[in-house]
């Protein structure tokens, strides 16, 4: 690519999910509340979250849908849609049923006006290969979400960008997740665990385990995944406090992934949407555990001018701080960051819409 | 997760043999009652009988037997369940209730043959009234 980039700025649904499940906020007022104030112009939404008897759309509401999204100024990015691959009890689905389920999840994107699925793991190269004739009959393109604990370096990711490569539709890329490419183990929820009762000694240890696998790189298959999960659990069982364990283990290696920034150039050319994961902001206005300095740098000297959807995840345990000032605080940090590159976030709407349209148009490896 | 919002307060209600209460999804997406694995209802420390449990979400009634192959219901993140079981909780009175449910996570797979599933508990004294 040539030339700096310029990512749009916005944010996922997802990020407020905690005043939506509380009923604070429903889907209209969660939408004109992200547009008043500033959060887009990006929108993401989860089929599964947000649209009642998803990924059945009537046609009523997807009018009403987009409607709503253009009055208020916002650009639809993605749709967050899930590869349900264990929903039977008794057995996984056949990739040839989960192209079934993706195909109506696809169709559903089209309708409600993304142009963009985020899709996910469990899909395998040769089903991507087979649903990219039918993003491309619908106009979305499939963007697989590369997440902790998988990394863009991962075999299992390498062997989806080289059959992207392969195949060599426009229609078919990956979001990047930067909780992939996380730098400490976050401040907050330390804090959380902290008010649970964990004592000083124990939070130490658990910061220092994953400051052991940061240095030692992502585990390099899923037995080595297994292994660090499993020292999380036992961490928190030799220091009293066993009911910790599973949650250290998820949130340890599930969420803060230890890989390098600079292991997403793997995959950059294919990258067509990005979460801005985060968890929190400190009092300097800073992300403690994210380096989204790093990553807006590297994505403005890639020439990424794609969307990035904040992605706040401090949600799950910060009960105690708004996650509205969060966010805006970390969209701070992104537009100070892209200057700092020489470059801008893009934050009108008409701007953002020309911009994301020349982005998912033009060839993977343009 | 937010296992503290599984118990709607104030919506313990008895009638005969029978006590229930409403529950909320401690999860972020809708889930299909296939993935609705389990639940435990206990009333002032006393459980209900698992096979007198029953699950009501979207105007229909299930016992979790039914549940396991049920993929066209979806509890939705904004919608109270109904989780009702035989347990005694005197009309008028405070209670302490709990609620145990047990998730399975349709899209993370922890093994080739294995979901992830989710253990979740909420515990909420309040006043029961007659149905």
């Amino acid at each position: 690519m040539t030339g700096l980039g310029t990512p749009i700025q916005g944010v996922t649904l997802y990020s407020f999910t905690r005043a939506f499940h509380g009923r604070e906020y429903d889907l209209e007022g969660l939408i004109r509340k992200v547009a008043a104030e500033g959060y887009g112009p990006g929108l993401e939404v989860i089929g599964f979250s947000s649209f009642r008897g998803f990924p059945v759309i009537e046609d009523s509401f997807a009018g009403w849908f987009r409607d709503l999204v253009d009055e208020v100024g916002l650009v639809t990015t993605s749709l967050a849609v899930n590869a349900d691959i264990g929903i039977h009890r008794d057995r996984l689905l056949t990739q040839d049923e989960l192209i079934e389920y993706m195909t109506l999840q696809i169709k559903a994107a089209a309708k409600l006006g993304f142009p963009i699925a985020r899709v996910q793991i469990s899909i395998e190269p040769d089903s991507m290969e087979a649903l990219a004739p039918i993003a491309e009959d619908h106009g979305v393109t499939l963007a697989l979400e590369v997440h902790a604990d998988q990394y863009a370096s991962h075999p299992r990711i390498l062997a989806l960008r080289d059959r992207f490569e392969k195949v060599g539709s426009p229609f078919l890329g990956f979001t990047m997740d930067w909780g992939a490419t996380v730098s400490g183990f976050a401040p907050s929820l330390i804090e959380a665990y902290r008010r649970r009762g964990a004592s000083e000694e124990l939070l130490s240890k658990v910061v220092d385990l994953w400051d052991t696998y940061y240095e030692q790189g992502p585990p390099a298959d899923q037995a080595q995944h297994g292994q660090r999960f499993g020292s999380f659990i036992g961490l928190a069982a030799q220091n009293g406090r066993p009911d910790l364990g599973i949650d250290f283990g998820i949130n340890g290696t599930g969420l803060f992934g230890p890989a390098r920034v600079d292991d997403w150039l793997e995959i950059m050319p294919w990258i067509r949407h990005v979460h801005g994961k985060f968890f929190g902001i400190d009092e300097n206005g800073e992300e403690p555990s994210v380096p989204v300095r790093d990553l807006i740098r590297l994505l403005v000297e890639s020439g990424y001018s794609g969307a990035i959807s904040s992605e706040y995840e401090g949600w799950h345990w910060n009960y105690w701080q708004s996650p509205f000032e969060i966010i805006a605080g970390e969209q701070a940090v992104q537009r100070s960051a892209a200057a700092d590159a020489g470059s801008r976030m893009i934050t009108d709407a008409a701007e953002a819409r020309s911009i994301l349209n020349a982005h998912l148009a033009q060839p993977v490896r343009g | 997760m937010i296992p503290d919002r599984i118990i709607e307060q104030g919506t313990l209600t008895t009638a005969g043999p029978r006590t229930a209460v409403e529950v909320r999804l401690p999860w972020y997406r809708a889930l299909p009652g296939s993935c609705i694995a389990g639940a435990k209802l206990s009333v002032d420390g006393v459980e209900a009988p698992a096979e007198s449990l029953r699950w009501s979400m979207n105007g229909r009634e299930f016992g979790f037997e039914e549940l396991v192959d049920e993929t066209g219901e979806w509890w939705f993140p904004t919608d109270s369940a109904v989780l009702s079981g035989e347990v005694q909780a005197s009309a008028g009175d405070d209670h302490e209730v709990r609620v145990d449910l047990t998730l399975y996570i349709p899209y993370i797979i922890i093994s080739d043959t294995e979901t992830l599933h989710i253990e979740e508990h909420d515990t909420k004294t309040m006043k029961a009234v007659a149905g």
